[in-house]
């Protein structure tokens, strides 16, 4: 598993290195504009959330859309449309196990009564012929 | 018996139907109407698994035309994850052209659906160890008799006791987020969360949509530059050389130290300059 990560990351740095060679290129043709992002990353917030997400940590974040069934151009679709901070909240959601819609219940009986108990206490909300009293 | 815990614990975007409790505390901020229904939300029953899509599509169709689940999911839903990450719902949202604003603290909940935006809650109705993620809107509330609306799962409205609702929303680390439509300002947001969303807008090249939040949010924060540099480089990025320079000029009066503004106001200068001398 490790190999294979950094058989991954190997392969992201030489894409990394490829697009900045040509992205350079583009741009040297065409005016040096300061794009919105890039002031707002420097000024906006006395928060510290805006933070420079590496091209090899992007990557990460693509290949982690691609390994869950998404098909590449609709990965990079998702991509475009986040900043940097957003994108690495997948990653922190993928970690936590958290996708909305996946529900991993464990198939014990002890963790239905669990649950049916604390829905009865108002604690969690899991079916929906539990009526809380609190 | 068996299977029918089996089934119901399995089942995805879990539902749920509640009864109202009586009151507890709640995050509501002085001056909330006690009691708020955003009767016009579309209630759109999801799919399996689709609580994510479900919700988003209800929010979107809210603010501006409406959209399918299916449409939405193919923008958000990840199959290997059964389900939808957070940050993919604010970008689908812009995808579709929309202000996308996610809540900075719990007590926003209530302001923004007391000033008419519903929102995209993220819960898990389970427990920490054994978590049953899910994505309800939430429509209306009331304070003293302490329930929550929620257009949630594949029920009818539901109205859900305060309390359990607190609970499954801070077990999701209290995370919401409101979609305006085009010109409109969530009630709640903080300055830059709007101005990244305009600039990731403008990012994507939905200039239209873009101007709009800038123009609004320039109005509402006339105190910030920041405003019209976004305005002038979307005019910029459409051609328009003279809207560009009128912007950053405004830009400058509201603070003439900044470097970047400068810059762009120069190159535009230049460029218009080198037109001139062609024609």
């Amino acid at each position: 598993m490790a190999a294979l990560r950094n058989f991954k990351k190997a392969i992201a740095l030489c894409l990394a290195g490829q697009l900045m060679v040509t992205s350079g290129m583009a741009t040297a043709a065409q005016a040096e504009m300061v794009a919105t992002s890039d002031v707002i990353q420097k000024y906006a917030g006395t928060l510290d959330r805006a933070y420079l997400m590496s091209e090899m940590e992007r990557q990460e974040v693509r290949d982690l859309i691609l390994s869950l069934g998404v098909d590449p151009a609709e990965a990079d679709a998702r991509l475009a449309a986040l900043s940097d901070e957003e994108l690495s909240s997948i990653l922190a959601q993928y970690e936590k196990d958290a996708a909305g819609g996946s529900s991993v219940v464990g198939a014990l009986l002890t963790v239905f009564l669990i649950l049916l108990a604390t829905d009865l206490l108002c604690m969690t909300k899991v079916f929906s012929f539990t009526r809380c009293v609190s | 018996m068996y299977v029918l815990v089996m089934s119901l614990a399995l089942s995805a975007c879990a539902t749920s139907a509640p009864m109202p409790g009586p009151s507890v505390r709640t995050a509501a901020p002085q001056g909330t109407p006690s009691h708020v229904f955003l009767a016009g939300v579309p209630l759109i029953e999801q799919k399996d698994d689709y609580c994510g899509p479900a919700s988003l599509a209800m929010a979107l169709a809210w603010v501006g035309p409406g959209v399918s689940q299916e449409e939405v999911a193919a923008q958000v839903f990840s199959p290997g994850a059964d389900g939808a990450y957070r940050a993919d719902l604010i970008g689908s949202a812009r995808r579709h052209g929309q202000l996308a604003v996610t809540l900075s603290e719990p007590a926003d909940l209530f302001r923004e659906v007391g000033a008419g935006n519903p929102v995209i809650v993220f819960q898990n109705l389970g427990l920490d160890a054994v978590p049953v993620w899910h994505y309800s809107v939430v429509v209306g509330f009331d304070l003293v008799d302490a329930y929550v609306l929620l257009h949630t799962g594949k029920d009818k409205m539901e109205k859900v006791d305060m309390a359990a609702f607190q609970r499954t929303w801070a077990r999701g680390d209290h995370w919401g987020m409101v979609v305006v439509g085009p010109g409109a300002l969530p009630a709640s947001a903080d300055r830059d969360e709007v101005l990244r969303g305009a600039a990731a807008l403008e990012g994507l090249g939905n200039y239209e949509a873009a101007i709009k939040v800038y123009q609004a949010g320039r109005q509402r924060w006339p105190d910030s530059w920041m405003w019209s540099f976004g305005e002038g480089n979307v005019a910029y990025a459409q051609g328009d050389l003279m809207g560009a320079i009128t912007a950053y000029e405004a830009a400058l009066d509201i603070d003439p130290t900044i470097a970047e503004v400068q810059h762009n106001l120069d190159e535009v200068f230049k460029e218009l300059t080198a037109k001139v001398g062609q024609s």
